[in-house]
């Protein structure tokens, strides 16, 4: 499946989040659940004006690098996700603050 | 928060192959796996390594494997296997990202226990197994002769001392012939006592040795921490395995089939109902929440670790339960491993693929379970040897491996099903995310790939070019059973050192319900399931 924008998806012990890089400008987005990080993301990049008005595909790949070490030699995935995000709904205010 | 260098995001098909446990058994496996092979076109690119002798006189340990290579000595073989087995591993660890220099030490000293446990293990008194003579006719051999090798060598070494003696009737000698016979063979011996362990010394011991550092000796189990990788030694023990299943079905096609075919369904009945069974515990019984109860439920139906991460990754749950359900299975696995291969031996002694078929399904993580497999299959051979039964080795160890590597297949697909209800149906929000079908390829256990084409390669030989096999056995040989056995040794004590039991505390719920599972749900059903689809089944007797 294409996507418009890739994400890696992490898990802080609290919250998801999803950043497309390490650089400062990255595009960071997190929540408590996947549906209020899903909301996030979609007030970000309207926030950005990112893809405007559009339905954006995303990628959201769990870097697998974040589990513990002596657990990876059982699996080496989590798993991957694509979400639908219609960015033309009216924006909305995001519910989590995606720290740093 | 990782930095994007050291993400790990499967996104193609072909992700992970140089950096990933799972792809380097395949890759280890194979490359000894060709190496072998080589024996096609003359060639022994394998008699360097080392193999274990059964001692009795101190120092006179090992030998090289091959006879091209008799020239290094038992050191100069033990020091080239090191070097190459620490290069290959090093090379695996380096593109695993791990620690170098702390894998490389770690790997040393792990070697280097593994070793002399290994060698410890093969005192004679710990591992030869009776003479059949001293059991069929104790009144004419005396019940105290043990054999160094192979039992049913022994025997034809005394016959042949007999014949060469002159004795007419070899099958009823005099006993003093017989004594002669018998001081003449060269690999028999007489003792006032023996454990009869077989290659299960070796494995015990080495179990033990890594519990007792695990649990007692923590600052050296830390510094192991960085080489002990069972799951990575097991893995490529299983694509050698591989070989030695492929050797088997060279002799015995029908049986290994079969054994294929009893596997395979006794796994998808065995899994319908413990999921099921287990969910509906720990929902109903232990209120856990429905993501919990799932993770809990395919953590202790399925594989275990593999299984509990692919299940939560489906059902896309915090990473956190995968992480506290693997340290539950990871323990109970251990206590698995040292309760059910005696266990089974005493209650159901002639009963062997039954019970490496349930040992399969019920042992959780592939390394316990394949030296559950291994402990058993010395077990029972030994005791079916004292009644003067000879099994050909690696059956029921086989029936273990191959029960759960059925299930290792299936968690990818049963992953699948799972993030399908629980996308589309138990938390259902319009226009969200969808569920790839790469999922399942992502969760399948790569190294069963090395264990299908040794298998199979072997096997299409012995098919298509009979008259190959012997080429081909030969240049097996080292590496489906010496090698084999370095890395289920190396997994032993691996497991024993990474178990810490001290981590149970505070489990509460969750290990009260996983350890009932176990013994209430999983035990008795994958033992019942096991004897409906194995029943009949036995090992080849030796040369029959």
């Amino acid at each position: 499946m294409q996507a418009d924008l890739e994400l890696i998806l992490v898990h802080d012990g609290e919250r998801w989040i999803a950043r497309e890089g390490a650089h400062e400008a990255a595009l960071v987005s997190a929540g408590r659940t996947l549906p209020e990080l899903d909301r996030n993301l979609a007030a970000e990049l309207r926030r950005r004006g990112h893809f405007a008005g559009a339905c954006v595909t995303v990628f959201m790949g769990f870097d697998f690098a974040t589990i513990p070490t002596w657990l990876r030699q059982y699996a080496s995935h989590y798993f991957n996700r694509y979400v639908t995000l219609d960015l033309s709904q009216p924006a909305a205010e995001p519910d989590d603050d995606p720290g740093p | 928060m990782a930095s994007t260098d050291t993400t790990a995001v499967n996104r193609k098909w072909y992700s992970g192959m140089a950096t990933t446990e799972d792809w380097w058994a395949v890759w280890l496996g194979l490359i000894m796996f060709f190496a072998g092979l080589s024996s096609l076109w003359g060639w022994e690119l394998t008699g360097w390594f080392a193999k274990t002798k059964t001692w009795s006189e101190f120092g006179d340990f090992l030998k090289p494997a091959g006879k091209a290579y008799q020239g290094l000595g038992q050191w100069g073989s033990f020091i080239v296997t090191y070097i190459v087995w620490t290069v290959l591993t090093c090379i695996g660890a380096w593109a695993m990202k791990l620690d170098l220099k702390k894998f490389f030490w770690g790997w040393t000293v792990l070697f280097l226990i593994t070793w002399a446990v290994w060698i410890i293990g093969h005192e004679v008194h710990l591992k030869a197994l009776k003479a059949p003579p001293s059991i069929t006719q104790s009144e004419i051999y005396g019940d105290n002769v043990y054999c160094k090798t192979k039992v049913q060598k022994c025997t034809k070494e005394i016959n042949k001392e007999l014949k060469k003696m002159g004795v007419e009737d070899i099958r009823n000698p005099d006993p003093k012939s017989a004594a002669e016979a018998v001081s003449k063979s060269k690999n028999s011996i007489r003792m006032s006592w023996g454990l009869q362990l077989g290659g299960g010394a070796s494995y015990l011991l080495a179990l033990i040795v890594g519990l007792i550092i695990g649990n007692f000796i923590k600052p050296l189990a830390e510094f192991l921490k960085e080489a002990a990788k069972p799951e990575w030694f097991i893995k490529t023990a299983i694509v050698y395995l591989g070989i030695k299943v492929g050797l088997m079905s060279m002799k015995a096609a029908g049986f290994a089939f079969d054994l294929a075919l009893a596997g395979a369904a006794a796994t998808f009945v065995a899994y319908m109902l413990f999921w099921p069974l287990v969910y509906a515990a720990g929902r109903k019984f232990f209120r856990l929440p429905r993501q919990w109860s799932a993770v809990l439920s395919s953590g202790i139906s399925i594989c275990g670790v593999s299984a509990a991460i692919a299940t939560a990754g489906a059902i896309r749950a915090k990473p956190i339960m995968p992480i506290m359900v693997s340290m539950l299975i990871v323990i109970f696995a251990m206590v698995e491993l040292v309760v059910l291969p005696g266990f089974y031996t005493a209650v159901a002694p002639d009963q062997p693929i039954v019970n490496g078929a349930a040992m399969g399904m019920t042992v959780k993580t592939d390394g316990a379970d394949a030296a559950a497999g291994a402990i058993l299959d010395e077990l029972m051979r030994a005791k079916a040897a004292v009644k003067g039964v000879i099994w050909e080795e690696d059956w029921i160890l086989t029936a273990s491996i191959m029960t759960k590597i059925w299930i290792d297949m299936f968690i990818g697909v049963w992953a699948f099903v799972l993030a399908i209800i629980w996308v589309y149906k138990v938390e259902r929000q319009p226009g969200q995310s969808t569920v790839g079908a790469s999922e399942i390829w992502f969760r399948f256990p790569k190294f069963v790939l090395g264990y299908l084409l040794a298998w199979f390669t072997y096997t299409a030989i012995a098919v298509i070019a009979p008259d190959l096999v012997k080429a081909a056995a030969a240049g097996a040989k080292t590496v489906q059973s010496p090698m084999r056995k370095m890395f289920f040794m190396l997994t032993f004590v691996a497991m024993g050192t990474v178990t810490d039991f001290s981590k149970l505390k505070g489990m509460g719920r969750l290990a009260l319900l996983y350890g009932l599972a176990l013994v209430i749900i999983i035990a008795p059903i994958a033992y019942f399931v096991a004897w409906l689809f194995h029943r009949g089944l036995m090992p080849p007797i030796v040369g029959s």
